[in-house]
């Protein structure tokens, strides 16, 4: 095996695991806040590469679309939120399962009503052809998405550090109570985090568009999520990011040698071994229970 | 005492009921209601699983898959009669739901529901890779046996007079399990596991049975509906069908066996009356999905309870709050 083709197979790797990092950091994000684990989460991200194709199709430009896209899918976010999510919070894990599945579905089957199963393309500002660095191809649509993925890692580690906002989603994910004596908005916070990951959920959309396509099943990305988020430990934002780069690259190097089958299954394998073996994941905090 | 005279005089009311409806249908119409009959079983099985132990599943649509595969393959490869088929197919998918509660048991809540929802992908991925066995994404066909005595299942009504039979023999069993201990520890894991052990149960073998006695229900009924429909399509057992199933209970009534046949009645009749509007068919169920959870957590039985005065369909919430893990 080659160098070249080792380096190849990192680079698409980490591309796609960037796009699962995404995902799963749009889950953990309000699941630290509010409790809620949306199982629904893939069809928010539907939800904005829908948006995303619509501002499109009128015309407008993709820088435009793109700023757009986020505004419009934070403002929708908060809003299924406050309308949706919120009779939710504090009900038993049955209940926010099924009840953000159902969330999801609801928004899936409306888009599918009006958009139909047809797959759309979304166009880029760049041409697709790959730039040749020695023996390297790289795909630029690969590399625009790898590159986002990471500005916006640095952008929200710098957002959870610095702002007052992102320090009171930290607080309210430790203390709900103790955040509200602090003079907190708990419920705030809560549509805070789901605008911050609804919006995080249609960026991916938009960059995950030219490779997957445009069609209902578009958010079934979520497994994935899932996995990296579970390789991370579920309540680690840093956790979630390595999780799913990880998976991308595991991915990409199992179906090179291995063959179609086993990247198919790889993900979920990686799944249950580390919910039998260690289920507070790499970078999980171990928590004890009191009866 | 008063409730198990209802149950005997519903038990009365409902076997000749049954027997005489397919007389005054067609021959759609007794497909349709033999369907019925299958999900109801279907449904029975989940709601012992996740209504009565508390255990949350998404792969219940798999271990029909399981169930309606192993029937038909013997079946038509092996030339096995159906009256051993479809008991094994039950039997097989019981074998991998204990496998899958193995590994589940010190699974609770999200953690539970992402497992089952990996073993869901498994399943559907196993089956598009053994193509050669299980007709890959194409399908399968399923013919309709013979069984002892010449009875040719062919006949719609033969079909369902031999689906109703199973139906009320595994609603029975499931009813009298519930009066039972160990029906008693499903109820008692899912409030409390910890009090369950302290009193001798082990909640991890009461787990693995409510595992495995639900993906036998599921199994049968997967072993009916590819017969019934003669053919098996692999997309039927994914994602939504899953979802479907737990429509089902939590309309009907979380926790209760009157609710899970309630509940696959109507949604089965549902879709049928509302042919008319077929496209808002999806949107309309994943809306009575949500609605049905958030205005009535007891679901249709809970309510009619409820408006009789009588004593409530569950002594306790399905989860108590102060039990649950707290997000950090």
């Amino acid at each position: 095996m080659s160098f070249d083709i080792v380096v190849q197979l990192l680079f698409s790797g980490l591309s796609v695991g960037s796009i699962y990092a995404l995902v799963a950091l749009s889950l953990v994000i309000p699941f630290k806040a509010s409790g809620i684990l949306n199982f629904g989460q893939g069809e928010m991200l539907l939800l904005g590469a829908y948006v995303a194709l619509a501002l499109s199709l009128a015309g407008l430009p993709y820088w435009l679309v793109m700023v757009l896209t986020l505004l419009i899918s934070a403002a929708l976010g908060a809003v299924i939120e406050r309308v949706l999510m919120r009779p939710l919070v504090n009900a038993p894990e049955f209940t926010i399962v099924i009840g953000t599945y159902a969330i999801g579905l609801i928004i899936k089957y409306a888009m599918r009503l009006y958009w139909q199963d047809d797959v759309y393309r979304l166009p880029v500002p760049f041409s697709s052809q790959p730039w040749v660095i020695g023996t390297l191809r790289i795909n630029p649509v690969y590399a625009w998405m790898l590159v986002v993925a990471l500005l916006i890692t640095a952008a929200l580690a710098l957002f959870f550090q610095r702002s007052r906002l992102g320090k009171a989603m930290r607080a309210v994910s430790q203390n709900q109570q103790a955040s509200r004596l602090m003079g907190i908005g708990v419920e705030r916070i809560f549509s805070a985090t789901f605008a911050l990951s609804t919006a995080l959920g249609a960026l991916v959309g938009i960059l995950f568009a030219p490779v997957a396509g445009i069609h209902p099943e578009l958010g079934n990305v979520i497994l994935k999520a899932f996995v990296a988020a579970v390789i991370g430990g579920f309540t680690s934002l840093p956790g979630a990011v390595v999780g799913g780069l990880l998976l991308g690259v595991v991915e990409t190097f199992a179906g090179a040698f291995f063959g179609s089958t086993l990247r198919n299954v790889v993900a979920f394998a990686i799944l249950i071994l580390i919910l039998l073996v260690r289920p507070n994941g790499l970078f999980g905090t171990i928590e004890s229970r009191r009866v | 005492m008063r409730s198990m005279w209802t149950a005997r005089l519903a038990w009365l009311l409902a076997i000749p009921l049954l027997a005489v409806l397919p007389l005054a249908l067609d021959g759609y119409q007794i497909y349709i209601v033999t369907l019925v009959l299958v999900n109801v079983v279907v449904a029975v099985g989940l709601n012992l699983l996740t209504g009565n132990a508390g255990q949350i599943s998404l792969c219940h649509a798999s271990f029909m898959a399981i169930g309606a595969y192993t029937t038909t393959l013997l079946m038509t490869n092996l030339g096995v009669p159906f009256l051993v088929a479809l008991p094994t197919g039950g039997v097989a998918a019981a074998v991998l739901g204990g496998v899958l509660a193995l590994a589940a048991i010190r699974l609770s809540g999200f953690y539970l529901a992402l497992a089952t929802l990996g073993f869901l992908e498994v399943t559907q991925i196993a089956i598009e890779e053994f193509g050669w066995l299980t007709g890959g994404v194409r399908g399968l066909m399923a013919p309709r046996p013979t069984i002892v005595g010449g009875i040719d299942l062919g006949s719609d009504l033969h079909l369902y007079y031999a689906v109703l039979i199973v139906t009320l023999f595994l609603v029975w069993v499931a009813y009298n399990l519930l009066e039972s201990p160990v029906g008693r520890a499903f109820n008692a894991v899912r409030v409390s596991a910890a009090a369950v052990q302290t009193l001798g149960v082990s909640p991890a073998r009461t787990k693995l049975t409510a595992f495995a006695l639900a993906a036998f229900y599921a199994g049968i009924g997967g072993g009916l509906a590819g017969i019934l429909a003669g053919f098996i399509d692999p997309t039927e057992y994914g994602t939504a069908a899953t979802l479907r199933h737990i429509t089902f209970i939590v309309l009907g009534g979380i926790g209760s066996l009157v609710g899970s046949i309630v509940g696959a009645t109507v949604l089965t009749l549902l879709p049928e009356v509302l042919r008319g509007a077929a496209e808002y068919g999806d949107l309309f169920y994943a809306a009575l999905l949500l609605g049905s959870l958030i205005l009535m957590p007891k679901g249709l039985v809970g309510l009619v309870s409820h408006w009789t005065r009588r004593g409530p369909v569950l002594s306790e919430d399905v989860t108590p709050a102060q039990d649950r893990e707290p997000a950090r």
